[in-house]
C-alpha cells in the first residue's frame, strides 16, 4: 500500500512510518508532499490535518494509529508516550526519554533533508527503543 | 549585519466562551515562545518544527468553532526585522533571570550542606533551561550566563554531596 505525509518528518511521522512497516503494512512505501493537493490519489494520509491517521484532540499520530489499528501492545504503548511528549512537547507523560528522542530525529532531519532517506534511517532508532523498553518491560 | 529572517504569523479568533479553548491556545503559544503583534496575531520564526506545531495549532483552533490562518512571510523593512528579533530576544530575558537567581541559591545552599532535596530542585531548573533554550530563538544574551549558573550550581551540589556521604560513612563507622 502506499501511504503519504507531509515533507519534512519530525517525531510522529518517522514513528509512524516505522509502525506501518513493522505492525500495519510490511510492503508500505512511501510519499512525500509540500501541500495536501499534491498528495497520490490512491495512498492513505497520516499526519495530515483533517486525515483519519492524524492527531485527534489530545493524542498525537502514533497514538491514533495505536487506536485505529486496535494494537494493544505495552511496549508500542510505551513509545507511545515517547513520541506524544516529544511531538507536542506538553510533558502530558513526562518522559525524560522524549527530549533525547527529540534532539536526536532533529538532528537527523537536518542531516539527512530526504525524507525517504530519513525515515529509512530513523527504523534503527525505532526497533532499538522497542528493543529496550521490551527488556525494560519483563 | 542581519538580514530578513522568515517568520510564521498565526491570526485567530475563537468564541469568548468556552474559555478552556482559548486559555490552551494562549498557554501553546507561549509554550512555543511565540510574540503576540496583536490580540490574536502570533508570531514565530519559520522552521520545521514552528511551522508544524502551529499547523496542529491551527487545526485545533478550528476543531474549537474558531477561525485561523497561517501566514508566512518577512517585514516589510530590515528595521522592523530587527526590532521582532529584539523583541523576541527580550520576551526570554525575565525566564532566564529567575533561572540564574535559582541556581545561585541553589549553589549557595548547597555550600552549607543541602543535600538530596538540592538535586531534586537542580534536575527541575535544568529542565526548565532546556524548554527556555528550545524556545530561545536568538540566543538571548543571558543564555549563556543562565548555561553557566547552572554548571556551578551542579558543581556545587555534587561536591556538597560527596562530603555529606563521607561524613555519615564516617559517622557509620
Amino acid at each position: 500500500m502506499l501511504w503519504a505525509t507531509r515533507r519534512g518528518c519530525h517525531v510522529d511521522r518517522t514513528a509512524c512510518a516505522w509502525l506501518i512497516k513493522r505492525f500495519v503494512d510490511p510492503e508500505a512505501s512511501f510519499a512525500f508532499f509540500k501541500d495536501p493537493a499534491e498528495a497520490p490519489d490512491e495512498a492513505v494520509l497520516f499526519d495530515v490535518a483533517g486525515a483519519r491517521l492524524s492527531h485527534h484532540g489530545d493524542d498525537c499520530s502514533f497514538e491514533t494509529f495505536l487506536k485505529e489499528y486496535s494494537l494493544e501492545d505495552p511496549v508500542l504503548a510505551e513509545i507511545a508516550e515517547i513520541v506524544h511528549d516529544a511531538d507536542l512537547m506538553d510533558e502530558k507523560y513526562g518522559r525524560p526519554e522524549s527530549e533525547g528522542l527529540d534532539a536526536i530525529i532533529r538532528g537527523m532531519q537536518l542531516h539527512l533533508p530526504d525524507d525517504g532517506t530519513l525515515i529509512r534511517s530513523t527504523e534503527a532508532i525505532f526497533d532499538g527503543l522497542y528493543t529496550y523498553l521490551a527488556r525494560e518491560a519483563l | 549585519m542581519e538580514g530578513k529572517s522568515r517568520w510564521l504569523i498565526l491570526i485567530y479568533r475563537l468564541p469568548r466562551e468556552p474559555s478552556r479553548p482559548r486559555v490552551a491556545v494562549w498557554r501553546k503559544l507561549k509554550d512555543l515562545g511565540a510574540l503576540y503583534l496583536q490580540d490574536g496575531v502570533a508570531a514565530l520564526p519559520e522552521d520545521a518544527v514552528t511551522r508544524e506545531q502551529l499547523e496542529w495549532l491551527q487545526l485545533r483552533i478550528q476543531e474549537a468553532d474558531g477561525d485561523a490562518t497561517l501566514w508566512e512571510g518577512q517585514p516589510n523593512t530590515l528595521v522592523e526585522n530587527k526590532g521582532l528579533v529584539e523583541a523576541f530576544r527580550t520576551s526570554r530575558e525575565e525566564a532566564y533571570q529567575s533561572i540564574i537567581a535559582r541556581a545561585e541559591r541553589i549553589q549557595a545552599k548547597a555550600r552549607l550542606g543541602g543535600g538530596e532535596p538540592l538535586l531534586t530542585e537542580l534536575a527541575k531548573l535544568e529542565r526548565e533551561f532546556r524548554a527556555e533554550r528550545r524556545r530561545d530563538y536568538f540566543r538571548s544574551p543571558l543564555r549563556k550566563e543562565a548555561s553557566e549558573a547552572l554548571k556551578a550550581a551542579r558543581a556545587a551540589v555534587r561536591e556538597g554531596g560527596s562530603s555529606a556521604e563521607n561524613l555519615s560513612a564516617e559517622g557509620g563507622r
